[in-house]
């Protein structure tokens, strides 16, 4: 096999279709995506082992409900800054497989040092151990998108992203099954706080497995690269500095206004649903984990289904803001009414995994895949600023206002993020709806304008954006010209080969380079 | 015009808010001043009857008595010693309700599940022989609130203190402390605390329970009724969405009389939260005659009515809390009135958030429909132009 890829990428290239050892080939990619998914299981798997064992925290480590609570917060904080210089440092430093790698193994020792703090009954140990385990955490989120985006671009993305999500979902479902039964069978052998100490030591084990995949997936990307002759293109990127964020286009700014408000009516509700279901539907503790735990197996179940419904039918856009309003109602539903929440729950569920494949996808149709890792980043990174004040922020509510002004503060973020959406759509029809296209329209219209490599200057883009974009989305005639224009280059003739243009890693930049192009006006 | 609108508005919500004119004595007739008697009579004047308030401690039993007559009715107390001697109405009251605690019961919950059941051991405290001194009290035109404490026989040699506070104000707003339940005009906040009794070394699991009497001038074969509802808010009750009301046969056949109105939740410490709360659980009614020496007794002799009596309990805990030993406090409240109790609406929050939140994406969705309609719209003139080459 060795001598194989020695012998050079033009003879490998011709036996994509026999050979499955081919990095583009489908065997070979489905090997890796099976490894991208367990790349995050088992951060996702550690995440909510707290969660998991609750009363058991309670009982064996005497923590009271805040102490228990800033279990969870610690880990968004970090994140707050590290997950997009984790995404930085991905772009510029290490590269992808270097910093997952990284990442991968800084979260395996957090998850280590938990377990360690919980077995010696060490408050602050376990609150350094979920520390360590957050900075890793999120960062390594950010690598493996990066990593779904090097290998699968194009029609494949969102399906892609969806199978990843649900993947990272289904750990933590997994995590819900099994750690009460392996707590429980360690329980024979050590008691106290060590049993649960021990039962976190074994879960910790998920997150060397999945290191074990990032070593793999390293491997194959680094033989990939070499292959397909990736290096050449990753040398050729733009300059990038970190200032450039301040150009990045508006609709990416309203994306991650929905990042952050969307998830806020999420992840909260589910880590304060389970009192909610025992107290105003009168469930027992056991059904009402049941209840809260539907959202993530949805979540896992759905994703793959909603990546490919959204790779068939495109308009994410829509989608993304159907999913709200089905998220709305949702929350209504359990809000001002006494519906039996499964339906609530279920169509919370539904939404949050159409959105979250819709949603994701958007930030690489928008961003230069250069700064790509840089805008997943900040993302998260106001997601986790969210959430790790929303958490505290949320259990306030609940102590001094009660549940239903809970729910009126997950509609109130919905609704910003309902008003993110319309706007994004507003902004992007004003720019003949680029992200709201069909599949079929986007293929046409990515032939039609594909450009040379001197016109891709994405500094240029970005800044003739920020420019336009005012203007198209304010007055009217501007709109009038833009459209006039963006006829006039779907007529120019591609000056680039095709064939060559199929790569993926090139086919996503087309991609994301799209939106700028037909931003870019020949303006008098 | 707006501004007079909206003061009209405000005056009218006004007029409207105020629904009686209050009026509170402390001791009316009583001439020598000791915080060890207190007797509140408030005279609510309405626009078609008038509700006589009794708050009587003077008797031991806590008991607070609502009587209700025409608009120019009266009531007058007159006294003996240390105790009223005798209530005298101007009239027969249309109505009666009253309520009293007469006993504390102390009770070994060995099912752990905070109900009080006969089957376990339990030790009645009568309050026959208590003292209640008082506090302080507030009593104006706006307000009328008197807050007593009494010891529980000087047990023990513990300073085992049972503290009352019976509020009443002449519109409806939310109870200040939580459970914040609301007042009206025609209901009296009463709250309980029981703080630093002692519990019996016989009993492991040891709770406290209170032991009510309610009193409706209702047919004797009758009975009270318990309804639970369910809220959607549990604004001013966070974490509680269940409502408890005890309704008297009249109020519960007719549409109005009696009733107590209160959350199945309670307090296990001095500083009320959610973090502190513990569920209160009523049990069953049973029939029971009125308690010889009260003021109840005192009250009703004089009436020529059919008279219900019944009692209830009322105890508080769940399982796994540690019993009443692990934080040696328990505060209980309820709301005492006439009419029909009232029922919480969603705050102008709430109200405001749902119509922001569902008109602004509104109406952007539509400018941004029609800005798009119109911008396709002139567009496609522009592009027939340059297309037309082709």
């Amino acid at each position: 096999m060795e001598s194989l890829e020695a012998s050079g990428s033009m003879r490998l290239n011709q036996e994509v279709a026999t050979s499955w050892c081919h990095p583009a080939n489908r065997v070979h990619r489905f090997i890796a995506l099976i490894l991208m998914c367990f790349l995050c299981f088992g951060s996702y798997f550690c995440y909510d082992t707290p969660g998991a064992l609750a009363d058991n925290f309670k009982d064996d480590s005497h923590l009271n409900t805040s102490q228990f609570a800033l279990l969870y917060s610690i880990y968004s904080w970090p994140n707050v800054i590290l997950c997009f210089i984790g995404g930085y440092l991905i772009d510029r430093c290490f590269g992808v497989r270097l910093g997952t790698i990284i990442y991968m193994t800084i979260v395996f020792i957090g998850a280590v040092v938990f377990a360690f703090g919980v077995y010696i009954n060490a408050y602050w140990v376990m609150i350094l151990g979920r520390f360590i385990f957050g900075i890793g955490g999120e960062s390594l989120q950010v690598a493996v998108n990066n990593y779904v985006v090097l290998w699968f671009n194009g029609k494949e993305l969102n399906m892609v992203f969806g199978l990843q999500l649900s993947f990272s979902r289904f750990g933590s479902t997994v995590n819900f099954w099994v750690m009460e039964p392996i707590y429980r069978w360690v329980a024979n052998y050590y008691g106290g706080y060590e049993k649960l100490g021990v039962a976190l030591f074994i879960a910790s084990m998920t997150c060397l497995g999945s290191l074990i995949c990032g070593l793999i997936l390293g491997w194959m990307d680094h033989r990939a690269e070499r292959i397909l002759g990736r290096q050449e293109e990753q040398s050729k990127d733009e300059p990038f500095h970190i200032l450039d964020v301040l150009h990045f286009k508006p609709v990416f700014w309203l994306v991650s206004v929905i990042c952050v408000a969307y998830y806020l009516a999420i992840f909260p509700f589910i880590a304060l649903g389970k009192l909610f279901f025992e107290r105003k539907f009168d469930y027992v503790p056991q059904d009402a984990n049941t209840v809260n735990s539907m959202v993530y197996l949805l979540s896992a179940a759905l994703s793959p289904f909603f990546g490919i419904l959204i790779d068939k039918t495109g308009r994410n856009v829509t989608w993304v803001i159907l999913s709200i309003i089905t998220t709305i109602g949702s929350h209504f539903l359990m809000a001002f009414t006494f519906v039996n929440p499964y339906v609530g729950v279920i169509s919370l569920g539904i939404s949050y995994s159409l959105l979250a494949s819709g949603l994701w996808p958007l930030v690489a149709m928008i961003v230069p895949e250069s700064q790509l890792g840089t805008a997943f980043g900040i993302c998260q990174a106001v997601q986790n600023l969210g959430l790790a004040t929303v958490i505290i922020f949320a259990g306030m509510i609940v102590d001094k206002y009660g549940y239903l002004m809970l729910e009126m503060f997950f509609l109130g973020c919905l609704f910003v993020s309902l008003i993110a959406g319309v706007l994004i759509y507003i902004v992007d029809s004003a720019n003949n709806g680029i992200l709201n296209l069909s599949p079929s329209k986007r293929e046409a219209l990515k032939k039609t304008s594909v450009r040379t490599d001197e016109t891709a200057n994405l500094l240029e883009h970005a800044e003739s954006s920020d420019q336009e974009e005012p203007d198209a989305g304010g007055a009217g005639g501007a709109g009038g010209e833009g459209g006039a224009v963006s006829g006039v280059t779907s007529s120019e003739p591609s000056p680039r080969d095709p064939a060559q243009a199929h790569s993926d890693r090139i086919r996503s930049r087309y991609i994301a380079q799209l939106l700028p192009a037909t931003n870019i006006p020949d303006r008098p | 015009m707006n501004i007079q609108t909206v003061l009209i508005f405000i005056g009218l919500s006004f007029a409207y808010g105020q629904d009686r004119k209050i009026t509170a004595k402390l001791n009316p007739g009583y001439n020598t001043y000791s915080t060890d008697i207190t007797l509140v009579y408030v005279k609510c004047e309405g626009v078609s009857d008038t509700i006589h308030q009794i708050w009587d401690f003077t008797r031991h039993m806590p008991t607070v008595i609502f009587a209700v007559a025409s608009v120019n009715s009266t009531l007058n107390v007159t006294w003996t010693d240390n105790a009223p001697k005798d209530l005298i109405m101007s009239e027969e009251p249309t109505y009666s309700f009253a309520t009293a605690i007469d006993k504390i019961y102390e009770y070994d919950d060995l099912d752990d599940n905070g109900h009080i059941d006969p089957k376990f051991p339990q030790k009645p405290y009568p309050l026959d022989k208590i003292v209640w001194h008082l506090n302080e009290s507030l009593l104006t035109d706006k307000e009328a609130m008197v807050h007593v404490y009494g010891m529980l026989n000087g047990r023990h040699g513990r300073r085992e203190i049972i503290n009352i506070k019976l509020d009443l104000i002449p519109f409806k707003d939310y109870a200040v402390d939580l459970p914040h339940l609301i007042h009206t005009a025609n209901s009296t906040l009463f709250d309980i605390s029981l703080v630093n009794l002692t519990t019996s070394k016989e009993y492991n699991a040891s709770r406290y329970a209170i032991h009510l009497l309610l009193v409706s001038t209702d047919p004797e074969t009758d009975t009270m009724h318990y309804t639970m509802r369910k809220s959607l808010d549990d604004e001013h009750t966070p974490g509680v969405f269940e409502i408890i009301e005890i309704k008297s046969p009249s109020l519960f056949e007719k549409g109005e009389g009696g009733y107590l109105q209160f959350r199945p939740v309670a307090y296990l410490q001095s500083t009320r939260g959610v973090a502190s709360s513990t569920i209160a659980r009523v049990s069953a009614f049973s029939r029971t005659s009125l308690p010889r020496y009260s003021t109840l007794k005192l009250f009703y002799s004089n009436l020529n009515t059919d008279l219900l009596v019944q009692d209830m309990f009322v105890s508080f805990g769940e399982a796994g809390d540690g019993y009443y030993k692990q934080h040696n406090y328990t505060a209980w409240s309820f709301t005492i009135g006439y009419g029909t109790p009232p029922i919480e609406s969603f705050s102008f929050f709430v109200i405001m958030i749902i119509s922001i939140g569902l008109g602004v994406p509104v109406v952007l969705a539509l400018s941004g429909i029609t800005y798009v309609l119109l911008r396709r719209y002139r567009h496609n003139n522009n592009r027939t132009r340059f297309t037309n080459e082709d």
